[in-house]
């Protein structure tokens, strides 16, 4: 059971860094192609 | 195991909290001082051009649906239920991003231009039923934006030797002066800032107190300590079922519909990238907020009593008695990155339903003055500010004041979502269901009658066909009609056998399935043998860029609409149409 709840309170934040990641790298390339299309990027 | 807590936990000093408060909003200030134009765009202040990417949307839409109280609430959560008290918050909370989206995607196909979803409701019905759905969008922001005031005053009172007046101000004007010169488009960008450091924070943070409070044997010494429950300690607990979870599952819809932050985000993402957007906040939101409860876990298992015996400051607390001065002050930007993106939200949110609802559409879109609709989304911006530190002073119990609201949304869910399916609904059918949904609610939420006898059978009856309500809208906006149906009769037969003589001790629950079902049987016998017949393509030419620059040719209105020209009621010129 500890061994359960340890993998279930560190499981959170894995998954949270799997999506800054995410985040990071859709942001990167937008703001790739708005400098490619000669644009603000919002 | 660490030495036990003295009780005593880590300030940031003034001098620190005055530092990373600088450095917050003077780098937010930057980002919205680098995009801001001489001449803004009233469109662009709103939905900034309908036309964002995926990075920056989903950071918006992550960062603006994680706010400082979803935080403390999973806190509060994890504490009293155990293991399951933070998923019966968050994961309701996440799927209320993912539920939205399918009809996210049917409302920018009908209104691709839009700018509020009451905007949509007066091409669609007109100015009865945008009025109510802008009046309970409004009612929300502004409780919304008085909640992330409180929570960041009480943030800084806490950490620092700032008292709880001077954190609001504060608050309030760092996140007004980065938001009012470019509306929208400096809260989705500085969204991304934000939900960087607060994600940031949470990878960090977590495990940091996990093992700094003792690790995984924190666990079988709270058991051996007798500071959890069966219940606690259960992955399946009912009492965090029935009190936690369930209203949450009836709000999931209610609180998509009824947020125009949500709204605006739709109408702002490129249409091809609404789904992963929304999929990628559900992800987030739910990650991060279950993750942050995970330490109102380890204060129950740890035996930690909340100073002050409130609950709402467990967070700090736990912060506060285990990290580092250097993890308190990453907490601290976590809070505050919260509670601004979602501040911001509910400014810009605010500013465009004045803007679009209150002055563009009375005025007629090709009538509006840009500049005008401008200025009153600033001063919008300013009142709003004005009267949330009000209430923000005033100490109202604001999750209360949230749930409350949220069933309020349930009422108009159905017949708003029928409005963009179903061409019989009428504008007749909308007010009315949605004004008698509201009679029915109130006194089963507040307890203006005794729920016995006839009226608690009556109402049970409500809350199982409820039940049928929520679970069949969820199902329609991914399979259809048809499965809609099957699942919601057959939620509604699985509940009957223990709903009546149960529900009615569930008077938040009840109240809130009573409203989605009043409001969907109300709607239905309306409009089921109603003649019209709605021509979707209307809305398109009603909604629209108010500002000329932005104004393409495919906005340009068909003929035998000119009502809307000149400002008359779009029902008169929309009836030609049905």
């Amino acid at each position: 059971m500890t061994a359960l709840l340890t993998a279930y309170v560190l499981m959170w934040p894995v998954l949270v860094l799997g999506i800054l990641i995410t985040i990071a790298r859709g942001f990167a390339k937008d703001a790739r192609e708005a400098r490619k299309e000669g644009r603000p990027i919002i | 195991m660490p030495p036990a807590p003295s009780g005593e936990i880590v300030q940031l000093g003034i001098i620190g909290v005055a530092l990373l408060l600088l450095l917050f909003y003077g780098g937010t200030m930057w980002m919205s001082v680098a995009i801001s134009r001489k001449q803004e765009n009233a469109d662009d202040y709103m939905t900034a051009g309908n036309r964002i990417g995926f990075g920056v949307s989903a950071a918006s839409m992550t960062a603006t649906w994680i706010w400082a109280s979803s935080m403390y609430a999973s806190v509060t959560a994890g504490y009293t239920y155990g293991v399951s008290g933070p998923i019966h918050y968050g994961l309701w909370g996440a799927l209320m991003i993912l539920f939205i989206y399918p009809f996210g995607k049917r409302i920018r196909k009908v209104a691709p231009r839009a700018h509020t979803l009451a905007e949509v409701m007066y091409a669609r019905h007109g100015r009865s039923s945008q009025l109510m759905l802008a009046g309970s969008n409004v009612l929300g922001s502004v409780i919304s934006l008085t909640s992330n005031f409180i929570a960041g005053g009480a943030i800084i009172a806490m950490l620092s030797p700032l008292n709880f007046g001077a954190g609001i101000l504060i608050i309030a004007g760092g996140v007004l002066l980065y938001t009012l010169w470019s509306g929208f488009r400096a809260s989705v960008l500085t969204d991304f800032a934000q939900v960087m450091a607060m994600l940031g924070a949470a990878v960090v943070i977590i495990p940091a107190v996990f093992f700094l409070a003792g690790g995984p044997s924190m666990f079988a010494e709270g058991v051996a300590s007798g500071n959890v429950t069966p219940q606690q300690e259960s992955f399946f607990s009912s009492d965090a079922f029935m009190n936690q979870g369930a209203p949450y599952i009836a709000a999931v819809l209610a609180y998509a519909i009824g947020n125009q932050t949500i709204a605006q985000r739709l109408f702002a993402v490129r249409e091809d990238l609404i789904k992963p957007t929304f999929v990628t906040a559900t992800v987030g939101y739910g990650a991060t907020v279950i993750g942050v409860g995970m330490l109102g876990v380890m204060a129950l298992y740890l035996g930690i009593e909340p100073m002050g015996g409130d609950v709402n400051n467990l967070m700090p607390q736990m912060v506060g008695t285990y990290l580092p001065v250097a993890l308190v002050a990453l907490a601290f930007v976590m809070i505050i990155g919260s509670l601004s993106s979602t501040a911001d939200s509910d400014l810009a949110a605010l500013s465009s339903i004045v803007m679009t609802d209150i002055y563009g559409q009375s005025v007629g879109r090709r009538n509006a003055d840009p500049k005008l609709m401008l200025l009153i989304g600033r001063i919008t911006m300013i009142v709003a500010t004005g009267l949330a530190l009000y209430f923000a002073t005033a100490r109202f119990n604001i999750l209360d004041l949230l749930v409350f609201v949220g069933a309020l949304w349930g009422c108009l869910v159905f017949p708003v979502i029928a409005s963009f399916y179903w061409k019989k609904v009428t504008n007749t059918a909308f007010t009315v269901s949605v004004l008698v949904a509201l009679a029915v609610f109130l006194p089963v939420r507040f307890e203006l009658l005794p729920l016995e006898g006839a009226w608690a059978l009556l109402v049970e009856l409500l809350a199982i066909i409820g039940v049928g309500v929520v679970l069949g809208i969820m199902a329609f906006g991914f399979f259809g009609l048809r499965a809609a149906i099957v699942i919601g009769a057959t939620a509604t037969i699985a509940v009957l056998p223990f709903g009546f003589g149960y529900l009615r001790d569930f008077e938040t629950l009840s109240g809130s399935l009573v409203a989605y079902s009043v409001s969907f049987l109300v709607c239905w016998l309306l409009s089921v043998r109603s003649s019209q017949d709605f021509d979707f393509s209307v809305i398109k030419s009603v909604t629209g860029d108010f500002d000329e620059e932005t104004a393409t040719a495919e906005d340009e209105e068909p003929t035998g609409h000119s009502a809307h020209r000149s400002g008359g009621d779009p029902d008169d010129d929309l009836l030609g149409a049905r």
